[in-house]
């Protein structure tokens, strides 16, 4: 595929998203990144911001299947991944494997914190392996596929938060926030009235194949190694114990428990990639790096007592790293 | 045909990034040759400055050169290596300069690899359309950065200071002598046909000042003679050349004449000083006015006893020059009170030793007699030398006087002063003190010289 043509197709799934979603601009550039990429998204904020609808959205401009699964605290793992159940065929009763929601191309996991960890658990095979085991069988999940998971910050009461294992596997972690005055008016004459905007889908009957072809070219992006250098880099100063004796930052040391794991470092490389091509560039620069940072380490830093005490937020801890790292 | 000549430098990225790390390269290397050229200019500047004048041999010059080259090869390359940019760095800038969003980055430090190579080739092609937006030569001129400057600065002034300051310090330490002074005027005086017979003089004097059988007074007077000669001749002269060496040549002489007149004054300032432990014999001969106040004291005890007062005071006080009043009226007037002080031990020794061992003296009379006079001749700062520091008949290696008495005035300075008396003249008359310091000729019969007391020792004494 022609570096343009993906650009091409990459404008036009965000043209129609933008059709029902009002701002969220780099949210939804960074779902498109990540679902070239071939990871899955973690959108958090606060009910009623679009989380779900942009999902939705996304969903019909990509022309792909679309599941939604509302967690709750007695989902079970049968309800996500299917079961067996006894049927009848030909007069002879056998078990036959009922598909679960996850078996589609785009999952949209509301409010997955709600769920109790042996469900969510059930969702980390079919995020990582893109299968899922039941009864012993394996059955391989449908590509593309992509999960994207909300969760609300507020409202803790009778959650359970994602272990960080499972927030590993995310590949971007994004904030949804509230719009902005002027998105707001828009949101209301585009919601309040008659006219009401329409996702069209954007990729041909075989979009699994164009989606495929895209997900190749965005890996054959050109990186420098001196850029591949300051991502390692980048990723080494969120350690909080010296590496390579190297002493991380003040802010790190103080405030986090664990630093990245290499798959932040992974989705930085994956989502600059992403993002030159976005931008009609076939190699990766510092700028397609420090764009994605953010969403590709931000649930991969653990912080500390003392940092949810004096309410630092990740953000400002890679901040300071970035900070601290040169360039060169 | 500028442009032709851009067009041309125009090849693939990659070249011109290699090219700018050529340019990068020259800079470091001419910016670390700016900076040590200077430093190693100056010391070789010095070195043959220290060889034309003589002060160094040739061996010394050219192995002291070749240390100083290597230690400048070794700096220069020891600021030039940490400096050669890498083909990243280049790339950066012409990036920077190119807005180019690292394009010449990725296209400088990427492996190759066949399964992009279109996007390789790709890239490329953006890159030659950016590389338009830059020139080379242009963008990235040498520019002599500030320290090359603070370097040729300090280097000047290192080579200035050495130029000023080392014939300064060779001739405070090395002073020339002024025989050879004369001569070298002389020598050029010779060049000049109006002074060709001074030049002679000079040379004559010259070689009578080199003698050390001419005595101090006599090299005076035929210094002050020449410059006589010469004042007069000056005022003759028109040339200004000429006029200018007479009057080099004046001052010289000038020079000799103060230092005749200085050493002829510390050699009687050193006689003098031995005429304070001379005396002894030709006191003991005539003991009348001095003692008269003393109750038929002798006067050579007395003088013994205050020329031991007087180096015990130079002892004491570890400073000859410092005027001796000022910490030994203390120790005198307390020489026979209640503290304790080892100098007190010591003078009373001393005292014993010139002979005057008996008690019940009113000692402050005399020596107020004496102190009343006020001293003549040689300012009394002169009169002692530091050991080694007189001239060839000053004290030498001595930390202090030491005076051997003859045999029968010892005697008597032991067993009293009675007996001395009648006998103590002629006995003394008939030999000589031994002194470390020189003494003046002893003349049997001559009559008693008085050495009147310095004023800085008459403290000492009340």
């Amino acid at each position: 595929m022609e570096p343009e043509k993906f650009q091409d197709t990459f404008k036009r799934i965000e043209a129609e998203i933008r059709k029902v979603i009002v701002g969220h601009d780099d949210a939804i550039r960074k779902v498109l990144i990540a679902f070239f990429a071939g990871g899955h998204v973690l959108l958090e904020g606060v009910p009623g911001l679009g989380k779900t609808l942009l999902v939705k959205a996304f969903s019909a401009a990509i022309g792909m299947s679309f599941k939604r699964i509302q967690f709750t605290p007695d989902l079970m793992p049968s309800d996500i991944v299917g079961t067996e159940v006894l049927a009848e065929n030909g007069g002879r009763r056998e078990f036959q494997f009922k598909k679960g929601p996850v078996f589609a191309h785009v999952v949209l996991a509301d409010e997955i914190n709600r769920a109790t960890p042996k469900t969510q658990s059930a969702v980390l095979e079919a995020m990582e392996e893109k299968q899922v085991t039941v009864f012993g069988e394996s059955h391989l999940l449908e590509s593309p596929f992509i999960v994207m998971a909300t969760q609300n910050p507020i409202e803790l009461e009778g959650t359970y938060p994602l272990p960080e294992a499972q927030l590993d596997r995310f590949f971007f972690k994004l904030l949804v926030t509230s719009p902005t005055q002027a998105e707001l008016r828009e949101i209301l004459k585009r919601t309040t009235g008659t006219e009401s905007g329409e996702t069209n889908r954007v990729l041909p009957e075989d979009g699994g194949r164009h989606i495929n072809d895209m997900k190749q070219l965005l890996r054959q992006v050109l990186i420098a190694p001196p850029i591949e250098d300051y991502v390692v880099r980048l990723v080494h100063g969120t350690q909080p114990a010296a590496q390579n004796g190297t002493v991380a930052p003040a802010s790190v040391r103080n405030y986090l428990r664990f630093g990245s794991s290499p798959r932040g470092a992974q989705s930085i490389i994956l989502g600059a990639k992403g993002n030159a091509l976005a931008e009609g560039r076939v190699h990766v620069s510092y700028e397609d790096v420090e764009k994605v940072l953010y969403p590709a380490l931000r649930h991969r830093i653990i912080l500390n007592f003392q940092a949810e005490a004096e309410n630092v937020s990740a953000d400002q801890i890679i901040a300071e790293v970035v900070k601290q790292v040169p360039r060169t | 045909m500028e442009a032709l000549k851009e067009k041309s430098e125009r090849g693939a990225p990659e070249q011109v990034i290699h090219g700018l790390v050529r340019k990068l390269t020259h800079h470091a290397l001419w910016d670390a040759l700016l900076v040590w050229l200077p430093p190693v200019a100056a010391v070789l500047y010095c070195l043959l400055y220290l060889f034309l004048n003589l002060w160094i041999s040739p061996a010394i010059t050219l192995v002291l050169g070749c240390a100083a080259l290597a230690v400048g090869a070794l700096a220069i390359a020891r600021r030039y290596r940490p400096n050669i940019p890498s083909v990243q760095l280049a790339a950066r800038l012409i990036d920077d300069r190119a807005a180019a969003e690292d394009r010449f980055l990725t296209l400088a430090t990427l492996q190759p690899s066949p399964t992009a190579a279109f996007l390789v080739s790709r890239l490329r092609a953006e890159a030659v359309g950016l590389q338009g937006h830059i020139a080379i030569k242009r963008e990235f001129p040498y520019r002599i950065k500030r320290h090359v400057y603070a370097s040729l600065l300090i280097s000047l002034a290192a080579a200035l200071l050495f130029q000023l300051l080392l014939p300064l310090a060779h001739s405070t330490l090395h002073p020339q002598p002024a025989h050879e002074l004369l001569r070298e005027l002389a020598q050029r005086m010779a060049q000049r046909p109006n002074l060709l017979e001074t030049a002679r003089s000079l040379q004559n004097l010259a070689a009578k000042l080199e003698d050390p059988k001419v005595p101090p007074q006599e090299k005076r007077n035929l210094a002050q003679e020449e410059r006589k000669k010469i004042d007069e001749q000056q005022k003759k002269q028109t040339q200004k050349q000429d006029r200018e060496l007479l009057n080099q040549a004046a001052g010289t002489l000038q020079g000799i004449e103060q230092q005749s007149g200085g050493a002829e004054r510390k050699k009687d300032q050193d006689s003098g000083a031995g005429g304070i432990q001379s005396n002894l014999p030709q006191h003991g001969q005539g003991e009348g006015k001095q003692s008269e106040g003393s109750g038929g004291d002798s006067n050579g005890e007395l003088d013994a006893q205050l020329n031991n007062e007087m180096q015990r005071g130079k002892m004491a006080q570890g400073n000859p020059k410092e005027p001796g009043a000022e910490k030994n009226p203390g120790d005198q007037s307390g020489g026979i009170g209640d503290q304790p002080d080892p100098n007190k031990a010591g003078k009373d020794q001393s005292k014993e030793r010139a002979g005057k061992t008996e008690g019940g003296r009113d000692e402050r009379t005399g020596r107020g007699k004496v102190s009343e006079e006020i001293p003549q001749g040689t300012p009394p700062a002169e009169r002692f030398y530091k050991p080694g520091e007189g001239e060839s008949q000053g004290i030498k290696g001595a930390g202090y006087v030491t005076v051997q008495l003859p045999e029968e005035l010892a005697a008597e300075g032991k067993g009293g002063g009675q007996k001395r008396d009648s006998k103590g003249g002629r006995a003394l008359s008939s030999q000589i003190p031994v002194s470390n310091v020189p003494l003046p000729k002893h003349v049997p019969d001559a009559p008693a010289e008085k050495q009147q007391m310095p004023l800085e020792y008459r403290g000492i004494f009340r």
